[in-house]
């Protein structure tokens, strides 16, 4: 799915050069769970961007189905981003004004997917994640849970290849964590997704097939420890 | 539609914000609207002024200025009680023509009089018409009929004189000329098949203050003339009192006070419709070369005439006016401008996460956009409404505007004449005519036109702006921004 090589970014930060990646080599397996483990600044996030084709390398090349997205054009990316690959965030990032329902929607806009089969579409992926009885329920009105629910049943509606998540559980107590996780981990089975999940937990990371640890800008890959 | 639920949710979300746009944006609008409808109440207001004068269709009219009279080829009427009426008068009235003076001792003086003008050949109206830029040409006769009964031995009591306008109407063009301006307001007007009658149209406040009706009599140049219609003339613009046919007009009047010259085949005044708008200077220009000697006046040079309040409003409205609109509007523009961007920085982490699930840029741009535009029109919408209000406020509290015409109208000519009398001296008519009109702003569909297309460009710019701020928007950049 995924092969990434000597991969780097810098920023500039104060006229200075800060590298957030340094040479990262990866390969990701079509239907592979990988997490990311590191410290904060260590550029896990950066990968994810780099992965999500939210950002360009400063070096090397990021292969995401035989196109090396670093040197797409930026429409390539939006439609590589509206077809392939969903996105989770730690703040869940749903859109306050809109409701349950219209948030997953927000997904298949992209696509021109027409009303009826986009509203269907939506009533059934928050079906999927259990909240069909919250669609019309605006994010304000649902819990941390709930919203990050509603924010998979958006990344996951459009039927994507890929998931990303960023922290997805970094704001949710421990047993609602574990709702997350144990959703996550259903989805990806039935769906055949490749699941890349950046988390600071090692419970979480544990469940996946490998976990990738960033430190200093540089990966290194380990298999998860038993619990 | 996605679309509109989104711009309705984030409209409804940023109420405040959008609240304060919109009726920024409405101020601005609505003092266009109000400033335009002035505008046009004051232009409403001189075309009143000079159409009475003229006639509406008339574009350009042309005069010739009376000879200058020296000391000694003066006329001179002077009506008074015995012993009051002039130097060795001992009686009732005293008439000097050309320095030939004698008394006047009993009798009626009844005088139909172009003074205000030279009179011009009826052969140069068709001469104009014959003009390439011309549409039409129609001469007319503007007279001065004046009146008086001459104290005798017997009744030594002066009754007072009296004058009225008379305007020789030329029945071949009705629709030129002053009448063409009033409306009938009982009876009929004047006809083609009216050009030998001694018929009459009247003005109705010369017919209120004179108890005149359809059917009445009234007496022209030494002739009864029956009274077939009334006519209503805009208020307060000086239009002639009686109108007559020009034939008729012809056949009685005279050059001067009890001169014997008639003016058959004269007219004192041509109106004259350009073929278009545009060619109203060359035909100025045309009619000067065929006619010289004459004034050659358009409507816009005698509108530059105009003095008094309603000069000054229409300055007012047209300068000032303008100006303050353009202020007004380029602040609200800029206070839309800046919150729109203001807003585009608060949910730069919204965009983002819209541009990571795959939406276009130019898609973000065009929620902006149809965000922006509608809070355009809400304010449009609000600014016409205030349009209208400051309209009606203007027109009720406006005070009348004077305007005072320096231009020869062969409107009334008399003036005080020695104790208590009345003279008639050539000259009186040219004048300064002042008449009195109401400024009516009305809210044209033109206005509201305006309106909606400033509230369209007020919310392009502003969305612009917001637009420009999310094209260069950076996703790993807008879902790294803390809010």
């Amino acid at each position: 799915m995924y092969t990434l090589s000597g991969v780097a970014k810098n920023y500039q930060k104060s006229g200075r050069v800060v590298p957030a990646l340094r040479g990262v080599d990866l390969v990701i397996d079509d239907g592979e769970w990988l997490a990311v483990q590191g410290r904060t600044g260590h550029g896990k996030t950066t990968l994810l961007q780099m992965l999500g084709g939210l950002d360009r390398p400063s070096a090397g090349t990021v292969d995401f189905d035989g196109q090396n997205l670093a040197a797409m054009r930026e429409s390539q990316l939006t439609r590589v981003r509206a077809t392939k690959i969903g996105f989770i965030f730690q703040t869940f990032n749903l859109i306050p004004t809109l409701s349950a329902a219209e948030n997953v929607e927000a997904a298949l806009v992209p696509l021109r997917v027409p009303t009826g089969r986009r509203r269907d579409q939506a009533a059934a992926a928050l079906e999927s994640v259990g909240l069909a009885d919250r669609a019309r329920h605006l994010p304000s009105e649902l819990s941390g849970g709930q919203q990050q629910r509603v924010a998979i049943a958006r990344a996951l509606v459009k039927q994507p290849r890929v998931l990303l998540a960023d922290e997805p559980t970094g704001n949710l107590d421990e047993d609602t964590r574990d709702e997350i996780i144990a959703l996550l981990e259903t989805l990806w089975r039935e769906r055949g997704l490749t699941l890349v999940l950046v988390t600071h937990d090692s419970p979480v990371a544990r469940r996946a097939q490998r976990v990738a640890v960033m430190s200093k800008g540089m990966l290194t890959l380990r298999s998860p420890s038993p619990s | 539609m996605f679309f509109l639920t989104y711009l309705r949710r984030e409209l409804r979300r940023r109420m405040r914000q959008s609240v304060v746009i919109a009726l920024g944006l409405a101020l601005g609008i609505g003092l266009v609207i109000t400033v335009i409808a002035a505008s046009s109440g004051v232009k409403k207001a001189q075309s009143a002024v000079l159409s009475s004068l003229y006639g509406v269709g008339t574009n350009v009219t042309v005069t010739k200025k009376p000879h200058p009279l020296g000391n000694g080829s003066k006329n001179q009427i002077t009506v008074g009680p015995p012993g009051l009426g002039g130097r060795g008068s001992g009686g009732g009235a005293r008439i000097c023509n050309n320095g030939n003076c004698h008394t006047l001792n009993g009798g009626k003086i009844d005088n139909l009089t172009s003074m205000a003008y030279t009179p011009i050949s009826q052969a140069s109206v068709s001469s104009v018409a014959g003009l390439p830029d011309v549409a039409a040409a129609a001469g007319g006769l503007i007279l001065t009929d004046t009146q008086a009964t001459i104290p005798s031995q017997a009744h030594p009591s002066a009754a007072a004189p009296s004058s009225f306008t008379v305007d020789g109407v030329d029945l071949g063009h009705l629709g030129l000329g002053p009448l063409s301006n009033g409306k009938i307001r009982s009876g009929r007007g004047l006809a083609s098949g009216d050009a030998a009658s001694d018929v009459a149209v009247v003005d109705s406040n010369y017919a209120i203050a004179n108890k005149l009706d359809t059917g009445s009599t009234i007496t022209i140049g030494k002739k009864d003339f029956k009274v077939v219609g009334i006519v209503k003339q805009p208020q307060g613009t000086g239009a002639p009192d009686v109108y007559i046919p020009l034939a008729r007009a012809q056949a009685l009047a005279t050059t001067k006070p009890f001169g014997s010259t008639h003016l058959k085949d004269k007219v004192n005044t041509i109106y004259v419709t350009a073929a278009s708008a545009a060619d109203i200077s060359t035909v100025q220009r045309e009619i000067s070369g065929l006619l010289p000697g004459t004034t050659v006046t358009t409507a816009s040079s005698l509108a530059n005439q105009v003095t008094g309040s309603l000069s000054s409003t229409a300055k007012l409205a047209n300068e000032l006016g303008k100006w303050l609109s353009v202020l007004v509007l380029i602040a609200a523009f800029a206070v839309a401008s800046l919150l729109t961007v203001a807003a585009v920085s608060r949910r730069v982490r919204e965009f983002g996460t819209l541009k990571a699930l795959g939406w276009r840029g130019r898609r973000l741009v065009g929620q902006v956009m149809g965000e922006s535009i509608t809070t355009g029109l809400i304010g449009g919408a609000i600014g016409v409404g205030l349009g209208f209000a400051g309209a009606a406020l203007i027109t009720k509290i406006a005070p009348k505007l004077s305007a005072t015409v320096n231009e020869a109208t062969g409107q009334h000519f008399f003036g005080a004449g020695p104790g208590g009398g009345v003279s008639a001296v050539p000259g009186g008519p040219t004048g300064p005519h002042a008449v009195s009109v109401p400024l009516t702003a009305q809210v044209s569909l033109a206005a509201i036109i305006v309106a909606v297309a400033l509230a369209v460009a007020g919310g392009l710019l502003a969305g612009s702006f917001g637009g420009w701020r999310i094209v260069r928007l950076r996703p790993a950049v807008a879902l790294a921004t803390v809010e």
